[in-house]
């Protein structure tokens, strides 16, 4: 495959590192097994070459495009031709001044990776693009490795065939499995839930977005198909080559046209009712997992937070008014929000709850007007709070909704609160029963 | 990404509590320190909730520092909240015990000396609650003590304790850990102990095994009360009779009034010695020679 002449300096520095152990023709020879005859990458195969001579491949300084596949973590240096799997924008802080950066995922025909782009796009790029990427560096994040284009990389636009296509080989994955970054699942669900919307791409394109929940026997997650395969709810699908996006730690199954979408028969999965079941996590596998989508957490409120209850909001921003001010608008007339703050526990760990005003209004059992008329007879905002933590403080609780992850750690957003009925007598009898085996 | 992490709020019995002897600092700048139990709940915060049976302010009205005791099946919780827990300690100190109440709070030990540990809750939370919220929370207590007896019988049939075959086994890591950490420590654990205790608990909340009532505790503690001042006034009269009888200047040996008050009553060694210790520290007893009992005014 290889041109002779592109062939000659890694030949020499073969040459170099074994010591001239072996003629330039054998090596050529060697090589040529390599790559073309069991489709080695250069790289791999010049290291296998001088291990197999009983030299040491540290002894190589001409640098070839690293394989994807041989990148283990810490190198600098790294030079890479490759095909651009996927590619998102996301906006940082550095400084307190927001920065846009890239990441996505990067592929050639020995495996894929994902990448972070720190600098501002040295060229449009695009999902599709095959690239030469020279002078990046990679590290290990979540003891996967990365590679990372900062400052001192060049990214060029090369011809699509100077990297063979691949198809890669997809990954079966249960839903409760899939984290960020994963790609090139084989994923098989339910959809419960599925809405159409336009949004802009980065190039100001509008495209057709269907965006839902998806669920099987192991647990829920967020997707996006950015292609209309005519899924409705209820479909049991399986899609395989999609990957992983993930915000706030809740993982997000996406794919695109790219992807082989099958209708499988309905029996294929339990009904939409018993999905839900699986959803109910303890906070230690939320912590570990990072968030979840449409999650049931059975915990008890052991605290509510203050800017509980009867709260004012900025009419600008929607922050809580302290004191007559807003925090940026300085002083506003606010409008009157009801909410709860507070902290589950379920022995396991720990998260916030946050409880919007229709489901504070059905726990208070009186709407928000209410509310400022009880606070107006008392004089005091605060009668609400504590009219709050009567009824919700040591009570155990079932909470649904989503749950994100930031430094602050994990926070529940209710989409329903209710009362969690414990049968104390059926529980007790039942691990005594357990106990005395 | 590093989260903070809120610590967990354990639920664990009383006895358990209480029989913790291990403090760990945190092994990072600021990280919390933890009591880590005989079967190793690694604790910072706890929930409990049980019978108020006792409150006493042991500060002034202006700062005050509240005492209180809370029961639950197995023990008694000490409870305090003070100057940093205003609220806690306005809340406390409108309760009248008995009451079912709801804590959390943070771990706190106190060590007088070698030999004493004493383990305690600063309240961050106290809350009047119903008997069936009481009864849920020993169903949860129950289950937290259930998963660590089970890492412990796991752990037994292991040749050295190992966190890793722990984990395996699907044990959470923490749990795993502080197994670890209380087997190297505790001596001679008695499973069995806590065996019993759970199954004890567990009872307490079925019908065909009756359990007091709020009524019925109150009963008892005034009962308690009553005996108390019944045998503070006995002591007062042994004693004040032989002064006055032989004219005894420097009160009278502690031997001869345990011997006639037994005498007199039906009591313990034991109680006779609470009795007389209650007496001397509500200042109605002193010791004006060594050995020798006397009444103040
Ligand atoms: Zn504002």
């Amino acid at each position: 495959m290889e041109e002779n002449e592109e062939l000659a300096p890694h030949i020499e520095d073969i040459n170099r590192a074994l010591n001239e152990k072996l003629s330039e023709e054998q090596i050529e020879e060697e090589l040529r097994t390599y790559t073309d005859r069991y489709g080695v990458p250069l790289g791999s195969a010049k290291r296998s070459i001088v291990k197999k001579y009983e030299g040491d491949p540290q002894d190589l300084y001409v640098s070839t495009e690293k394989a994807i596949d041989d990148i283990g973590g810490d190198e600098q240096g790294l030079n890479l031709k490759c095909r651009i799997v996927s590619i998102n924008e996301k906006e940082i802080e550095v400084d307190d001044e927001p920065k846009q950066i890239w990441y996505g995922i990067l592929g050639d025909d020995t495996g894929t990776i994902p990448f972070t782009l720190w600098e501002a796009k040295p060229i449009e790029l695009e999902k599709g693009d095959t690239v030469k990427i020279e002078n990046a560096y990679a590290n290990t994040w979540n003891d996967e490795p990365q590679v990372n284009i900062g400052s001192k990389a060049s990214v060029k636009e090369i011809e699509n065939d100077e990297v063979p296509q691949f198809e890669r080989e997809t990954q079966k994955l249960d839903l409760a499995d899939i984290r960020e970054n994963m790609q090139n699942l084989d994923v098989t669900a339910r959809v419960t839930s599925i809405e159409r919307k336009m949004v802009n791409t980065q190039d100001d394109e509008e495209k057709e977005l269907f965006s839902g929940i998806m669920a099987d026997e192991t647990g829920k997650a967020q997707f996006s198909a950015w292609h209309d395969f005519g899924m409705e709810e209820g479909d049991v699908l399986r899609v395989k080559g999609g990957y992983v996006r993930s915000w706030r730690g809740i993982p997000q199954y996406s794919f695109d046209e790219t992807a082989e979408v099958e209708f499988l028969d309905d029996e294929e999965l339990p009904p939409a009712e018993e999905l839900d079941e699986v959803s109910v996590y303890s906070i230690s596998d939320l912590a570990k997992r990072g968030g979840a989508v449409d999650a049931i957490v059975d915990a008890v409120m052991i605290d509510i937070k203050s800017g509980s209850g009867l709260i004012f909001r900025c009419p600008e921003c929607r922050r809580v008014v302290q004191k007559g001010a807003c925090r940026v608008h300085g002083k506003v007339d606010g409008e009157a929000d009801l909410r709860v703050k507070g902290i589950l526990d379920d022995g396991t760990g720990a998260l916030t709850v946050i409880i919007n005003r229709e489901l504070t209004e059905d726990i208070l059992g009186y709407d928000l007007e209410e509310a400022m008329e009880k606070a107006k007879d008392e004089m005091n905002q605060s009668v609400i709070q504590d009219a709050l933590e009567e009824k919700l403080i040591a009570q155990p609780l079932r909470v649904k909704g989503n749950i994100t992850s930031d430094e602050y750690g994990l926070m529940l957003v209710a989409d329903e609160v209710e009362y969690k009925t414990i049968d104390v007598e059926e529980e007790a009898r039942k691990m005594l029963d357990e106990v005395r085996v | 990404m590093s989260m903070i992490n809120r610590e967990v709020a354990w639920r664990v019995f009383a006895r358990e509590f209480n029989d913790s002897t291990l403090e760990m600092e945190g092994t990072e700048e600021r990280s919390p320190s933890y009591l880590v139990t005989p079967l190793g709940a690694k604790i910072n915060r706890i929930y409990t909730v049980g019978v108020l049976t006792e409150r006493e302010n042991i500060g002034d009205p202006e700062e005050p520092m509240w005492r209180a005791r809370v029961t639950d099946p197995t023990g008694t919780f000490f409870v305090s909240a003070g100057q940093y827990q205003p609220e806690v300690a306005t809340t406390l100190g409108h309760m009248e015990p008995p009451l079912f109440v709801a804590v959390v709070g943070k771990s706190s030990t106190y060590q007088p000396d070698e030999d004493t540990f004493l383990t305690s809750i600063r309240a961050e939370m106290i809350k009047e609650v119903t008997e069936e919220q009481r009864d849920q929370w020993i169903i949860e207590a129950a289950t937290s003590l259930k998963e660590r007896l089970e890492v412990a019988i796991e752990a037994s049939k292991m040749d050295e304790v190992s966190v890793e075959e722990l984990v395996d086994l699907g044990f959470d890591e923490n749990l795993a850990e502080g197994f670890k950490q209380a087997n190297e420590h505790y001596d001679s654990l008695s499973f069995d102990k806590y065996e019993r205790m759970l199954e004890d608990s567990l009872r307490y909340v079925l019908p065909e095994y009756e359990t007091q009532s709020i009524e019925e505790i109150q009963e008892e503690k005034e009962g308690e009360d009553r005996r108390d001042e019944e045998l503070e006034s006995l002591v007062i009269d042994v004693i004040s009779n032989l002064e006055e009888e032989e004219k005894l200047e420097n009160g009278v040996e502690y031997e001869r009034v345990k011997e006639k008050v037994m005498e007199e009553e039906d009591i313990t060694e034991d109680e006779f010695e609470e009795t007389v210790n209650n007496l001397r520290s509500d200042g109605k007893l002193y010791e004006p020679v060594l050995g020798n009992l006397k009444i103040i005014g």
